[in-house]
């Protein structure tokens, strides 16, 4: 497929701005005596949306600046970009088929609802432990195996429900009993170095759990059956225009969107968790104790709660909701040992994207990744070769954060 | 006496490597060519592992990078082998570039699948006779691929100087799994899952030696981990040892006491990814085939468990802790049953491996072989510290209490 | 000759102005205290002229060299040295390779036998000889702000700046540390101490610098300093009572 040199040359106009923003609009702010510390995002994001048109004015006035100012260019870029695609592959089934993109749209939020809960996990443990677990992804693959194996094998016939919980408690437990023996010395002063053991230790433990499940459940994929099945039902408007349609496995809206039913009920088990997660953080006195040893260690030690029990708590929680993602999605993916090394990277994007130890920028993290991914899944043309660098999409998004902004959308001031 | 102490490991040290040296010749068993292929192995993990214990655990950076560096040294070697001929006339069909006298092409990619012939056997007919076609020689290669690690290191030595801990580990992570999809993904160029093939390290033999001998591999394999071995227990002995090891322990201090903290950060990384690119090549011509699962995490982390049960913060004991884990791993994989129950050994070995790193981490944590190297270099100091004092029967100023 | 020369100094971190255009001089051997109430911006003035951060605006000029915008480590090597509020040695690191860092890291053709006599001699010197080669962290916590004075000595800078070195140390230490800071003074160096112990200070520095929200209300002569009425304002005004306190008393009792 020739792929128009149109895009290319705006990815290079892009880039080349945002660089000369990056590195010019600090200088200037610099020596106008104003405050710099936005001024290398601000630059960047204005030059790449819009050129010297938008640089120019904004380095003849320097205004004050806030991350927000950011935001706008930001999408700017995308939709820049998206039109560029647009322009130069007219006839991409992206460009071209207007259902095709709406689809695309819902099962990209609805996958990153998913991520989302999962990457909240992650920095759920990281705002109150400091500690980045590299064994997440294994925690999301333990909770999808123990519901294949609770329906398909242990208890073949019973409910999805009940796997489900049984995948919560696994993970939960296994949680709670590393940080025990292993982080909880961490704390309490008893290990050197604490930051390296940390990243090594939770990396020996993601060595430890993969192989643990690859000899005893063996390497093989495995996928367990959809959950529940859509009651059948049609709702057509009175011009006889369908409305909602669903059939056992699928969902459709108003006949251009289509949600498989797998993806749609693990959406709707990640919204319910993700409620019930909000409302034991913001409503109960353990959740209101966790959120407060995340602000200030030592002021909630003062104020009576016990730090060590709630990186314990922290920890355990953190990882049964990386295992309820899993739990959720192995209706959807094939399930292998293996997954969780996708899924922990995937994790990481989503938290550094959002601000490492931020709530709410894991949540609007994970709905981009997700949204990314099925942008990049379903448009980029020459198939084979995208697909090969799937992987690195989030990757190359994880090193571009880290570079320019460590702290993320949200993120607290390091 | 404690100076004597003191001298032992290296005496060992000595001992090791005339045992090392001699043992293809003194060796005869039936199983020669597998211990042999056991042995080339060990080095290369125990280069790797060394390596990465000067980056981590002297100069505090905890890269899980490494083996993509390691991967880009075989990739240069296998590229530059693979797509690089001299031709004693030009061609006329490839990309030439004249070449003292010759003419170096390139070779057009080829992809997997394609039986198209390549623009040098189309112009194999039209070349005038007595046209010399020579392969590039293996050495070069492995030059190439060196260098392109020192290259690389520079460039992430220079964009992670900011990021400390968790974030760097993040970052080079991010630019082992982008390298990793790059290679997998250029199928055209790289063969992608397939693998790129490369000729073995002496493709003709040598002394007598056929190219699949063991052997010479052997030698060269030994004598690159000792000149690494060498090089690395040079720099730590030196200023730059004392450096790192300062910027690991507290990066602003040292800057403030007049160490070049950004030229000693940057430096550890290029050196330390010249020596896995090293690794990476000459491996990589002794396997005859690279894929890009050699730069999988779950191998990063096969060489980080080594230095640290070994002992990170000393060369030698990360590279004995990997020579003896890659036996120890290897035989472990015969399988045996337990009544009903089928033991896969090949899978339950790296379990137990996952927990003892796990456990060494927590209960001992600078490794199982350096506290052993420690108590011969360091057992005489509390002695010496307690005679010194009442010899001079100076009271402690800074706090009997401690 | 030694000189430093702080010119218009400002400093701020977002929208919180931490040092509002701070210039003065110091010219020779001079011992110097640099006192302000908490938050007076001491810590960021240190930082400033080490290199550690750079200023919003203003220069610092070091025996004629500008300083501001380089790095800690070529400040070091221009003549500047400093100790930190919170001690911080190097723990996995011997006493004597302590030491070692500096020494090497000014002067480049240096190995760390060229070292060894000096390194006792200043051990010695900090009587804390017998642990050569125990690690930093075996070290208690006064005897690691012992080990922290000794690397300014191998540093060998014109100016040394002090971050609270009396902070929790006892009787005993407090000696040796004033003995060093004659020795050094007597070398020909010149010394900048921030403390809040205002004992000391007023027995120590000859000229006294007082920082206060950034402004450097006060700098002089300690007996003028102490009776001027912006530094008694200033410490009475604010969160240190107890500083000014013992301001008022003391000037009381010499009155």
């Amino acid at each position: 497929m020739e792929f128009g040199y149109i895009f290319w040359w705006t990815l290079l106009w892009v880039i080349g701005w945002g660089i000369i923003g990056n590195i010019v609009t600090p200088r200037i702010y610099l020596r106008r005596d104003l405050d710099v510390s936005q001024a290398g995002l601000v630059g960047a994001s204005v030059g790449a949306a819009t050129g010297p048109v938008g640089l120019i004015p904004l380095w003849l006035r320097t205004p004050q600046l806030s991350a927000r100012w950011s935001v706008i260019p930001g999408l700017l870029v995308i939709v820049i970009l998206a039109f560029a695609f647009a322009q130069a592959d007219p006839d991409n089934l992206c460009v071209a088929s207007s259902s095709f993109i709406y689809s695309q749209l819902s099962n990209g939020i609805v996958i990153g609802i998913i991520y989302g809960l999962m990457a909240l996990g992650l920095t759920l443990i990281f705002s109150i432990l400091g500690v980045v677990s590299f064994a997440h992804g294994e925690f999301y693959m333990i909770g999808g195996m123990v519901v294949y194996y609770f329906l398909n094998v242990w208890f073949e016939g019973s409910s999805p429900i009940m796997a489900i919980l049984a995948a919560c408690l696994v993970t939960f437990a296994i949680g709670v009993i590393f940080e025990r023996i292993f982080l909880a010395p961490m704390h309490s002063g008893e290990v050197e170095r604490p930051g390296e053991y940390a990243i090594l230790v939770t990396f020996g433990l993601a060595f430890f759990l993969q192989y643990l499940v690859q000899a005893t459940a063996g390497a093989n994929p495995v996928k367990a059956q959809r959950f529940f099945d859509f009651p059948q039902y049609e709702l057509t408007s009175s011009s006889g225009a369908e409305i909602i349609t669903t059939t056992r496995g699928n969902l459709s809206l108003f006949d251009a969107v289509s949600i498989p039913n797998p993806r749609f009920t693990a959406a709707l088990i990640a919204i319910l968790m993700l409620i019930l997660l909000l409302i034991f953080l913001y409503r109960t006195w353990v959740g209101r104790g966790l959120r407060a040893v995340s602000e200030d260690r030592q002021a909630a030690a003062v104020a009576g709660i016990n730090p060590a029990t709630m990186n314990t708590l922290a920890f355990g929680l953190g990882g049964m909701l990386a295992g309820l993602s899993g739990a959720t999605l192995v209706q959807v993916f094939s399930w292998l040992p293996q997954v969780g090394v996708v899924a922990s990277a995937r994790s990481f994007v989503i938290i550094v994207l959002g601000g490492m130890g931020s709530l709410p920028g894991a949540f609007v993290g994970g709905l981009m990744v997700g949204l990314f991914e099925a942008a990049g899944a379903g448009c980029i043309p020459d198939p084979t070769r995208a697909a090969g660098y799937i992987p690195a999409y989030g990757m190359i998004i994880l090193t571009l954060v880290l570079l320019l902004k460590p702290t993320g959308l949200f993120g607290r001031e390091l | 006496m404690s100076l004597e102490r003191k001298k032992i490991p290296t005496y060992l040290g000595y001992l090791a490597t005339a045992f090392l040296l001699a043992f293809p010749f003194v060796y005869s068993r039936a199983d020669y060519d597998f211990i042999m292929h056991l042995w080339i192995t060990a080095f290369y993990y125990a280069i790797l592992a060394s390596s990465w214990s000067l980056l981590a655990g002297y100069a505090g950076q905890f890269s899980f990078g490494h083996m993509a560096f390691m991967a880009i040294g075989a990739y240069g070697a296998a590229l530059y082998s693979n797509y690089i001929r001299f031709v004693t006339n030009p061609t006329g069909t490839c990309t030439e570039i004249p070449f003292f006298g010759q003419y170096l092409i390139i070779l057009d990619a080829q992809g997997v699948t394609s039986a198209s012939n390549s623009c040098l056997d189309i112009a194999r007919e039209t070349l005038p006779r007595g046209t010399v076609i020579t392969q590039p020689s293996v050495w070069t290669g492995i030059l190439i691929g060196v260098l392109l690690g020192a290259l690389f290191g520079f460039l992430i030595g220079r964009l992670v100087l900011r990021l400390r801990a968790t974030y760097l580990a993040l970052f080079t992570i991010g630019f082992s799994e982008i390298l990793r999809a790059a290679i997998s993904a250029e199928i055209d160029i790289t063969q992608g899952q397939a693998g790129l093939e490369l000729p073995p390290l002496f493709p003709v033999g040598i002394f007598g030696y056929a190219p699949t001998d063991k052997l010479p591999t052997y030698y060269v394999m030994l004598l690159v981990f000792i000149a690494s071995m060498g090089i690395m227990t040079w720099l730590v002995n030196s200023r730059f040892g004392l450096f790192v090891r300062s910027i690991r322990e507290d990066e602003e201090a040292a800057a403030a006491l007049g160490v070049n903290v950004v030229k000693y950060k940057v430096r550890v990384f290029v050196i330390t990814s010249t020596i896995a690119a090293a690794a990476g090549a000459l491996q990589g011509h002794y396997i005859g085939i690279i894929t890009p699962n050699i730069l999988i995490i779950l191998q990063m982390s096969l060489v980080i468990a080594m230095a640290v049960i070994g002992g990170v913060e000393n060369i030698y004991a990360a590279a004995i802790g990997a020579i003896i884990i890659q036996f120890v791993l290897e035989f472990l994989r015969n399988s045996f049953d337990i009544g009903p129950f089928v033991i896969d050994m090949s899978i339950w070995r790296l379990v137990v491996f996952g927990l003892i790193l796990m456990l060494t981490l927590r209960f001992q944590r600078n490794g199982l072989i350096q506290p052993l190297l420690d108590w011969f270099s360091r057992s005489d100091v509390a002695a010496e510290t307690v005679a010194i004092r009442q010899q001079e029967s100076i009271g402690e100023p800074g706090g009997g209490e401690a | 000759m030694i000189h430093l020369q702080v010119n218009n100094i400002f400093k701020n971190f977002g929208g919180l102005q931490v040092l509002n255009g701070v210039s003065f001089e110091v010219n020779g051997p001079e011992l110097i205290g640099l006192i302000g109430p908490n938050g007076a911006g001491k810590t960021t003035m240190t930082n400033i002229l080490d290199g550690a951060i750079k200023p919003s605006s203003g220069t610092v000029y070091l025996n004629g060299q500008r300083v501001d915008p380089l790095p800690p480590y070529e400040v070091a090597h221009a003549g500047l040295g400093r100790t930190f509020q919170v001690t911080r040695s190097f723990r996995r690191m011997t006493v004597l390779e302590n030491l070692y860092v500096p020494a090497m890291a000014m002067d480049g053709s240096r190995k760390q036998a060229d070292c060894v006599e000096q390194a006792m001699e200043v051990l010695k010197f900090l009587t804390i000889d017998h642990l050569r080669n125990e690690f930093g962290r075996a070290l208690s916590g006064g005897q690691q702000k012992l080990l922290e004075l000794g690397r300014l000595l191998m540093l060998d800078p014109d100016i040394i700046i002090l971050d609270e070195p009396f902070a929790g140390v006892h009787p005993k230490l407090m000696e040796i540390i004033y003995q060093y800071i004659y020795r050094v003074n007597e070398d020909g160096k010149a010394i900048i101490i921030i403390s809040h112990d205002m004992d000391t200070i007023f027995t120590l520095s000859k000229r006294l610098l007082v920082l206060n929200y950034g402004d450097l209300i006060a700098d002089g002569d300690p007996e003028v300093v102490k009776n001027d009425p912006a530094v008694i304002e200033a410490y009475l005004g604010h969160d240190d009572e107890d500083f000014a306190d013992k301001l008022v008393s003391s000037n009381g009792s010499e009155a």
